[in-house]
């Protein structure tokens, strides 16, 4: 199969798409709907990953100490600190620091404390775990070796927000997954049909094509061209629909209580890639299976 | 007959198609009936007969649109039940077919329409648009190779369907009622240029139910009536 009808092919191919645009019209707007809400899948969890992974960058422990260690005690816990991997001290908070910071927390009802007859706050060293991957991080058990050291009371660390984040992404992923799925299927579904009505419509053309001698993949070969551009340009459409509700979405960054502020990014090249190949193949093996069936004569 | 003759008798024959023994079935509908037919190369044969007698049935055999229920066809010694999709496919490009209702495509030009015969067998653009040329050149439609099908007479739709089935200089012609809707004065006209392309070497067959266009002609007449072979002149 040479140039001369690959060219041949290629310009058919186009030449029809142009002789039935409404058809081929809503062929693309339904991928293009379909690959939006499959590209917003992938949007969304490469932020929670990318979220995930900066937490862990910035998680913060604090290790809490009996009230009645010594100097030296406090000195040795310290310095344990700073050899934890990754590790770095922020800053020694005393119980007088830490009481100071509970008044100035409750404002106008800092009166609550006044009946106290003792600071029952405990004083802490202040830990961030800077430039690790949360998955490769193990908070837990490095929580219950931290408290296995004399003189440390408790160690805290917000494993709540995390554990709940990992749940959602787990939960994000399998939805993902199913929803994906089925949008797969109804792009096929979509497609094949669209490519057998302009079968249909052309109906003539193909049986005096097979009547005059052409083979059945020089009849096949255009409607598939047809199908792949179809899914290509839907994939074209719906990347450019999606950076514009990225753009229009990420012009505040998120908060979220307890967080650091999260920014929200775009897809990288290769995930921007991998959707237009999806919509290219999912073209053009709804032509496939449109014109298998459809090309006897 | 020599040695030759008895082991493979087309090749001194020179048969073009062969139909042994062939019967058509649609359902219950016999279309064909046993039928036995040789026609030698650059042969010019009628195939007539009433409305329903089996001859539009019998062409699309022999083009291989349709298989037989039963018997042999073969064409120039190739077995169509035996054939190949794609060897199909390829001999059909030596094969050209008039159709009753023309088969032109609308939405192409009159070039177009008779460029694609070559077009499907790979011709160069240059090869295609000489050919193409040339072949309406030979139905008398060089002038109007810009223009659609819808802006032509019938006679003149006819003709680029005759131009479309001779521009890859087929072995075979095969016409089914080709001028059925057509005036007289171009029914001589199309009869004389399917007379031309005979002479030429092509082997012709027109089914026709008209007995004005068989008058005074010496060519060879196949009747058919109720899918059955009567008679041959």
């Amino acid at each position: 199969m040479g140039l001369r009808n690959w060219a041949y092919y290629t310009k058919h191919a186009f030449i029809n798409i142009f002789g039935n645009r409404l058809v081929h019209a809503i062929s693309v707007g339904t991928i293009t709907s379909s690959l939006i809400l499959f590209g917003s899948f992938i949007l969304l969890f490469y932020n929670l990953n990318n979220w995930m992974v900066e937490w862990g960058q910035s998680l913060s422990m604090s290790v809490y100490l009996q009230d009645e260690i010594d100097q030296k005690t406090k000195a040795r816990i310290e310095s344990l600190m700073k050899n934890l991997p990754s590790a770095e001290l922020k800053e020694y908070i005393s119980k007088d620091r830490a009481m100071q910071d509970l008044v100035d927390g409750l404002g106008a009802h800092s009166g609550l404390l006044e009946g106290l007859k003792e600071n029952p706050l405990p004083a802490s060293f202040e830990i961030i775990f800077k430039d690790v991957n949360i998955r490769q991080l193990d908070p837990q058990r490095m929580k219950e070796e931290i408290e296995k050291i004399e003189g440390v009371q408790e160690v805290q660390y917000s494993e709540e927000w995390l554990d709940r984040l990992e749940g959602l992404i787990y939960v994000l992923k399998v939805a993902g997954f199913i929803i994906a799925g089925f949008l797969c299927l109804a792009v096929l579904f979509i497609t094949t049909n669209t490519i057998k009505l302009t079968i249909y419509s052309r109906r003539d053309e193909v049986e005096i094509l097979k009547l005059v001698g052409a083979t059945d993949w020089f009849v096949k070969i255009p409607f598939l061209i047809e199908g792949a551009i179809q899914g290509l340009v839907g994939g074209i459409i719906a990347l450019s629909a999606l950076f514009l509700l990225f753009l229009m979405f990420s012009l505040d960054n998120v908060h979220i209580i307890g967080l650091p502020v999260l920014e929200i990014v775009f897809l990288p090249m290769a995930h921007l890639a991998f959707i237009l190949l999806l919509g290219l193949i999912l073209g053009l093996v709804g032509s496939f299976i449109a014109v298998g069936r459809f090309i006897d004569v | 007959m020599t040695g030759l003759s008895r082991i493979w008798p087309f090749a001194l024959e020179n048969i073009m198609i062969q139909l042994f023994r062939v019967s058509k079935s649609f359902g219950v509908s016999k279309a064909l009936q046993d039928i036995n037919l040789r026609i030698r190369k650059g042969e010019f044969v009628f195939v007539t007969g009433p409305s329903g007698a089996g001859k539009t049935t019998l062409l699309r055999l022999v083009f291989g649109a349709e298989p037989p229920t039963d018997g042999q066809i073969l064409i120039r010694g190739i077995n169509l039940n035996r054939i190949r999709r794609t060897s199909l496919d390829l001999l059909r490009r030596r094969m050209g077919f008039v159709f009753q209702d023309f088969k032109l495509l609308p939405r192409k030009t009159v070039l177009q329409n008779v460029a694609i015969a070559l077009e499907v067998a790979g011709e160069r653009p240059s090869v295609v648009r000489k050919k193409t040329r040339q072949a309406l050149k030979a139905v008398g439609l060089s002038k109007k190779e810009e223009l659609y099908p819808l802006q032509l007479s019938g006679g003149e739709q006819q003709r680029v369907a005759i131009a479309r089935a001779v521009v890859n200089d087929p072995l075979i012609l095969i016409a089914d009622e080709p001028t059925g809707n057509l005036d007289p004065d171009i029914t001589r006209d199309i009869m004389i240029l399917f007379r031309s392309i005979s002479l030429r070497g092509t082997t012709v067959i027109i089914a026709t139910h008209s007995q004005e266009l068989m008058k005074d002609t010496e060519q060879r007449i196949v009747l058919l009536k109720e899918g059955k072979m009567l008679k041959e002149r």
